[in-house]
């Protein structure tokens, strides 16, 4: 594959892979992220038993870290599927049939769009409760129509080839066509948003952490964390850098393979170059 | 000239362009006729560079000239023609604000005065409204005539034309050619007229350079040149095209294709010898040298005096079309088009009425925007038709049901006109040819749809490991040739194929035409062949259907319609196309858009062989 030659791809890669086993390798790094030490409280990191240093109940930053990996991730890629999933079946039907189903399918976009999407977010936590499940449904229902207006002014320029016509007269059902011309056509552009909405994940799970409508008390979150050490922000400023230092590297991570992916995926990016 | 791993394009070639003359530059894609236009505007594409001789401009070198000093003699000194007029007109500037930039050395006063002389040269009727529009409320063939006007705006030299008909219909295409050689008479310019049709070189340029994979194989004065090539490719080239008169004769279909860059940087001797249909031993081994033939005329061949012995044979008679009832029968069929609901609409089909016999082969000629494309959509199901019923067989597909789309499957299928567009390039060959096995419930193994996908290569001609290929690693011509393909895997009684040899090469054209006949002969399957150029009509349908404006004016057998036309529009489609002989005067009739009609000599015969 050309695609992981470049090296956007490969740093987003990286990144990610990094990421990504400290979040599955966190039982065997740190211990138990509850687990207070009063005694030790605001440690810098550096110190004897806790490598990046203690928060202000004296749990380990570096546990915390690590477990807040495991939960930035899973909700990234579930939520990010899940968008896409919605995202990419209403902008396939809408862009493939036209019409009416096309009608309704782009003016629910549209008006789903007017919303501010943080206060569209915050407003489905507050009815739907706090938990990593409800986090990844929030995120799901505010950002499928990213999928879906991109997708779909990619499906209506695909589905005018000729090859499209050929199938159905060939005997092709829609699903058929559907699926063995007009998706792989797509798909290109829909790995691309899907790693960039990992990102957007990452960011939104974050904020809603922050303002405490995210994750139940008990998890661990990123965004918790950044909230949580606000108050000491003077006296131990790692408290609060660390956190988002991880955030910033995930984010940055999907974003460079996002990008690295769009460009070597984009077929027109790759005919400038080739000439 | 070299790419990449140094390879070159051109090799060797030298010509003159004598004031006031027109020289044409000849050849199939990918021969590096347009290398030619983009040296002299000292445009080639990234990579590339002369590496070797000079380009004079009355003694000035254009190769090694000062940046300014380019820049002062291109546009005035030198002007271009380019071949898609709608995308080299600037659509947010206005024709007279465009035109303006062309005559800068005038005053202001001046300029209007001029850009209305020029645009009346170009036989534009009122100008002064022209020059307050924009370029999308102008046909394709008035903005290339406005581009006429502006290439001669600054007085030049030199003009460079570059394909400057082949996005435009027939009967365009002929009065665009003579406004360039009238406006060229009158202000004694020069012009290079790069082309790939042989027969429209012929009949406005004064001389000929025919070029095959980057090397000049042919030169001479456009007469002599047809009259007798010496040259075995040019031969070859006049017995692939079709003719518009006369008796049918098989078109020399010359094997394979024009080797590609690397491949003939491979080659050790004469780069056609591979195709040629004299080569012998020696054209492998040595490259042969330019050598005179005569007063004006030069030829690279080794064997030059055997080119006259390529022979033509007689078309065999077309096999008589069994009788019976028709295949497909059209009654009053139409097709309206609204814009919204509540407008009347415009009707792109209007009460046409045909029928198509089993193995028998049907043009549909007419120009763009003649409802041409929407008639074969609806004989396909894949429109509606407003009125009227369309029979396959002994079944009414009117409706375009489900149980009619099945039933279509095995008695009509389309050969589409653009195979980038209609081959899915993230398919393989094996799989886009037997797509029909595979739709529906019963989809039939993938192993077993390989082994009828190589039968069905077979019959059009490809190998049969092409099944494991992607459409981007076939050739233009082997496209087309899948795409027939596809179309014969449920074995359909008729193919309705759009413009399918629109974009080809004439000797792949020929080789493509050569294979519908073939598969009428073994197949018995009919056809419904929709295209702009009457000659390859003429050649390969033995009836004819003459659209204008959504009905069709005229129809009957080929050689009745083109021999005694009734029909106005089917006379100005006629004579648009040049006779073959080309010392025949050509008479195409003005467009609607001209002011005054105008009659132009036949080029070669009325140019006296000087300078």
């Amino acid at each position: 594959m050309t695609a992981l030659r470049s090296g956007r791809v490969l740093a987003g890669a990286v990144l990610i892979a990094c990421v990504a086993l400290c979040a599955l390798f966190a039982p065997l790094l740190a211990h138990d992220p509850g687990e207070q030490d009063l005694l030790s409280i605001l440690l810098p990191p550096g110190s004897p038993g806790f490598v990046l240093g203690t928060d202000s109940l004296g749990r380990d930053q570096l546990a915390r870290l690590l477990f807040g990996a495991q939960l930035a991730l899973l909700v990234a890629l579930t939520a990010a599927c899940g968008a896409a999933i919605l995202g990419t079946v209403l902008a396939h039907i809408a862009g493939y049939f036209g019409g009416f189903i096309d009608w309704l399918i782009s003016r629910a976009v549209e008006v789903w769009l007017s919303f501010p999407p943080v206060i569209l977010s915050l407003i489905l936590m507050v009815g739907l409760g706090t938990g990593a499940d409800k986090v990844v449904l929030a995120i799901v229902l505010v950002d499928w129509t990213r999928f879906c207006r991109v997708l779909r002014a990619e499906v209506l320029v695909t589905v005018r080839r000729d090859y499209v016509t050929a199938a159905r007269l060939a005997g092709f059902s829609h699903m058929q066509t559907l699926l063995h011309e007009v998706l792989p056509a797509t798909l290109p552009l829909l790995i691309t948003l899907l790693s960039l909405e990992m990102g957007i994940a990452v960011i939104v799970e974050a904020v809603l952490s922050f303002v405490g409508l995210g994750v139940t008390a008990e998890q661990v979150a990123w965004g918790q964390m950044i909230a949580d050490a606000r108050a000491n922000f003077a006296q131990a400023p790692w408290t609060v850098l660390l956190p988002m230092a991880a955030i910033f590297i995930t984010v940055t991570g999907f974003n460079l393979l996002g990008d690295g992916l769009r460009r070597s995926l984009d077929v027109r990016l790759s005919v400038a170059r080739s000439v | 000239m070299v790419a990449g791993q140094r390879v070159p394009v051109i090799r060797q070639l030298s010509f003159e362009l004598m004031p006031g003359r027109i020289l044409g530059v000849v050849g199939e894609s990918g021969a590096g006729k347009s290398m030619i236009g983009n040296a002299i505007a000292h445009a080639l594409p990234p990579g590339f560079s002369v590496t070797s001789g000079s380009l004079l401009l009355d003694n000035e070198d254009l190769v090694h000239l000062a940046p300014a000093r380019r820049r002062a003699l291109l546009g005035r000194d030198i002007a271009f023609i380019a071949q898609e007029p709608m995308t080299a007109l600037n659509p947010v500037l206005t024709i007279g604000a465009q035109f303006n930039e062309h005559l800068r050395r005038l005053s202001i006063a001046e300029r209007r005065e001029r850009a209305l002389q020029l645009l009346d040269a170009v036989h534009l009727r009122d100008g002064a409204a022209l020059l307050r529009r924009y370029p999308h409320q102008l046909s394709g063939g008035m903005c290339q005539r406005v581009l006429i006007a502006m290439a001669f705006a600054g007085r030049p030299r030199l003009i460079v034309a570059d394909e400057p008909t082949t996005a435009l219909d027939v009967t365009i295409q002929a009065r665009i050619v003579q406004l360039i050689a009238e406006l060229q008479h009158n202000a004694d310019t020069s012009v290079l007229f790069i082309t790939h049709d042989l027969r429209l070189a012929s009949r406005i340029c004064d001389d000929i350079l025919v070029l095959y994979s980057g090397r000049a194989v042919e030169q001479g004065r456009a007469g002599q040149l047809l009259a007798e090539p010496a040259h075995p490719y040019t031969r070859c080239l006049q017995l692939a095209s079709p003719t518009i008169s006369g008796k049918r004769s098989v078109l020399a279909a010359l094997p394979d294709r024009m080797p590609g860059l690397l491949e003939a940087a491979a080659l050790q001797g004469c780069r056609f010898a591979p195709r040629c249909p004299i080569a012998q031993n020696d054209c492998a081994a040595t490259d042969p040298p330019d050598h005179r033939i005569g007063a004006s005329h030069q030829v690279a061949c080794h064997h030059s005096e055997r080119t006259r012995g390529i022979a033509v044979t007689a078309a065999p008679d077309v096999p008589a079309v069994g009788g019976g009832a028709p295949l497909l029968r059209l009654d009053d069929v139409g097709k309206q088009f609204r814009a919204g609901w509540r407008s009347s609409g415009t009707w792109a089909v209007r009460a046409t009425s045909f029928t198509i016999d089993a193995g028998e082969f049907v043009g549909l000629v007419g120009e763009s925007g003649s409802g041409k494309s929407t008639l074969a959509r609806l004989i396909m199901g894949l429109e509606r038709t407003s009125t009227g019923t369309i029979m396959l067989g002994a079944r009414d597909v009117t409706h375009a049901t489900q149980a009619d789309a099945r039933h279509r499957l095995h008695w009509a299928q389309m050969v589409f006109q653009d195979t980038q567009s209609a081959l899915n390039p993230r398919r393989r060959v094996g799989d886009i040819v037997t797509q029909t096995l595979q739709a529906g419930r019963h989809a039939i193994r993938r192993a077993q749809r390989m082994d009828r996908a190589r039968v069905l290569l077979a019959e059009v001609g490809l190998p049969a490991e092409f099944v494991e290929r992607y459409p981007a690693q076939l050739s233009g011509g082997q496209r087309q040739r899948v795409n027939i393909a596809r179309a014969l895997c449920a074995a359909p009684r008729l193919l309705v194929a759009d413009e399918i040899v629109s974009g080809l090469d004439v000797s792949v054209q020929a080789q493509l035409l050569a294979l519908l006949q073939r598969l009428r002969a073994e197949l018995g399957i009919a056809l419904l062949f929709i295209s702009h150029d009457l000659s390859v009509v003429r050649h390969l349908c033995e009836r004819v259907l003459v659209m204008h404006q959504g009905a069709i004016v005229e129809q009957g057998p080929t050689e009745r319609v083109f021999a005694a036309p009734r029909d106005n529009y089917t006379r100005r489609l006629l004579a648009a196309v040049p006779p073959d002989d080309p010392a025949q005067p050509w008479r195409p009739f003005p467009d609607e858009a001209e002011t005054t009609p105008a009659a132009v000599l036949p080029r070669a015969a009325a140019a006296a062989p000087s300078g």
